[in-house]
């Protein structure tokens, strides 16, 4: 009798900390996840999408932000990306990332050593205008997103989507 | 029950017994882990957002009254060194550190406003204009200002000081000023506002074991802001083409007169040291004005890095003896990359020096690491990037 209560605090134990670790790793996983998001937000918010001084519209669509320094060519820099950029890696709009941050890869499937995939997506704000412009970035850690890569794109627990509005500014 | 039985029984108890004990010990290591590396991503996500939150709003300037937009286009709002206090890094020869960042911009207030008088060098009383945007003066304050606050001048001569309001009323205030006394003249009509400031810098001191993510607060106080830090470093990306005229007439109100960075004085005219006509960032070729800073090649869209060489080997603003003198490539400045690393702060839960431990500790076992933490991000401060 005594040996069975034991077995049963010890294994409620044992579940605690299995419950413990996994919740601080989907934590881990959440903060370095918005941190990647905010990056590449970042990173697409200092592109250029202006107006200069004589009026004429100044939009950068080839900087490559997936290589480090970031290329002025080969890139798809604010292109509108194609409406599932978000739900399947699209070369152009994703990313691979290691576990410390760094980018190592930037094709439809992830490297062994990638950790995390970050996809985002540009679309203009109003059809069909060169106005301002819809930024959202999504990061995973998750291989199979299964039906959350379906419809308008969920967010599974240690991910992070965020978005932005950037608009065209004159000088 | 017999013999035999009683001893199966017995074995099997004290089988289960041991593979019990077996997990406790692994299971007690894992319980002291667990809540320091929660702690370690909650001080990762305070520094993070301490850091973003500042550099994000750098370069805001005055938008009330006499506006004059982004601090960029007159002086460097982002510093990589110690900028202000008692003893800046430039009093020393110091112009970039790697594991340093000053910042200013302007506070969301009504304090905005421009000199009703000169203030001549050395000079601590305060006489402001008064445009509508400044609430009533009274006995304890002018322009919104009061005793303590931070204050901004500076001119479109790339000329600026901090100053802290000492007493404020009646009409003027009585300025302090950190460190030797100022040096720069200010006509009636340079601006002055409220402004934020800091210096984000790491403290790393390996005899004590002290690491931490400090802020100055731009005056007298330097205070952590999150322990065990031990590693931070700033990256900087900017521009690649050089201030050009916007087309602006230069003696016309308001501008901007450049695409970023202080607009020249009319040909003919003469600011501080440099040739008639010229500043910091242009000169003048036959008659006309041309940018003195050089294109960094690029597509002219795509920001480069912005390294120590090319932020310390000058042209100077305002001129090469000021105390308060930047590069003019500080002006290029889009963005800011920021490289953090954090550590668990119990050495028993940090293992040997390496990959996973920048700072080694005294962990022995794999239940015990909480391994560093390290991230890297960007910030685009908004106010550098208003034509992009």
């Amino acid at each position: 009798m005594a040996t069975l209560v034991m077995v049963t605090g010890v294994l409620a134990m044992a579940q605690l900390i299995s419950t413990a670790t996994a919740n601080n790793l989907v934590a881990r996983h959440s903060t370095v996840a918005t941190i990647l998001a905010e990056q590449k937000l970042e990173q697409l918010r200092g592109l250029a999408w202006g107006i200069d001084a004589a009026g004429a519209l100044v939009s950068d669509l080839t900087t490559d932000t997936t290589t480090v320094p970031e290329s002025p060519v080969g890139g798809t820099g604010l292109q509108t990306s194609p409406s599932t950029a978000l739900q399947r890696n699209t070369p152009g709009y994703v990313d691979h990332v290691s576990a410390v941050g760094r980018i190592v890869g930037r094709g439809a499937q992830a490297p062994p050593t990638a950790v995390y995939t970050r996809r985002w997506s540009v679309e203009p704000a109003l059809a069909g205008a060169d106005g301002p412009l819809v930024i959202q970035v999504l990061v995973t850690a998750n291989r199979d997103r299964g039906r959350a890569d379906q419809g308008n794109v969920g967010r599974l627990p240690g991910e992070a989507r965020i978005a932005t509005v950037k608009a065209r500014k004159r000088q | 029950m017999t013999l035999v039985e009683l001893l199966v029984s017995s074995l099997i108890t004290i089988a289960i017994t041991a593979a019990l004990l077996g997990l406790a010990d692994p299971a007690q290591q894992i319980f002291q882990a667990q809540p320091e590396a929660s702690d370690l991503q909650q001080r990762l996500r305070v520094s993070v957002d301490s850091l973003q939150k500042d550099l994000v709003m750098a370069g805001a300037g005055t938008y009330a009254g006499p506006s004059g937009g982004s601090l960029n286009y007159f002086i460097a709002p982002i510093l990589p060194y110690h900028a202000f206090g008692d003893a800046p890094d430039p009093t020393q020869g110091t112009f970039f550190r790697s594991d340093a960042l000053s910042f200013l911009y302007v506070a969301s207030a009504p304090s905005q406003s421009v000199l009703g008088a000169p203030l001549p060098p050395g000079t601590l009383d305060l006489r402001l204009a008064a445009p509508p945007n400044c609430p009533a003066p009274t006995a304890s304050q002018l322009c919104g200002l009061t005793a303590g606050d931070r204050l901004l001048i500076f001119d479109e001569g790339s000329q600026w000081d901090v100053f802290s309001i000492d007493q404020a009323g009646m009409g003027a205030a009585l300025l302090q000023h950190r460190g030797a006394p100022s040096v720069a003249s200010y006509e009636s009509g340079a601006f002055v506002a409220q402004v934020r400031l800091g210096t984000y810098h790491l403290h790393s001191d390996d005899a004590a074991k002290v690491y931490r993510l400090m802020r100055h607060d731009g005056w007298a106080t330097d205070l952590p802001v999150v322990d065990d830090v031990v590693a931070l470093q700033f990256q900087y990306f900017g521009e690649t083409e050089p201030p050009r005229l916007t087309g602006t007439p230069l003696d016309e109100r308001p501008g901007p007169w450049t695409t970023y960075g202080p607009a020249p004085p009319l040909v003919g005219d003469t600011r501080g040291n440099w040739p008639a006509g010229e500043n910091c960032t242009f000169l003048v070729v036959d008659g006309d004005h041309a940018p003195r800073l050089g294109t960094l090649g690029g597509n002219g869209l795509t920001h480069v890095e912005l390294t120590a060489g090319m932020l310390t080997d000058g042209p100077w603003c305002p001129d090469g003896v000021a105390p308060n003198r930047f590069d003019a490539d500080l002006l290029r400045i889009r963005k800011v990359r920021v490289r953090l690393r954090v550590q668990s702060a119990l050495a028993s839960l940090r293992g040997p020096a390496g990959p996973l431990f920048l700072k080694g500790g005294t962990a022995r076992t794999g239940y015990r690491y909480v391994p560093d933490l390290e991230v890297q991000f960007d910030v685009t401060p908004r106010n550098l990037s208003l034509g992009r």
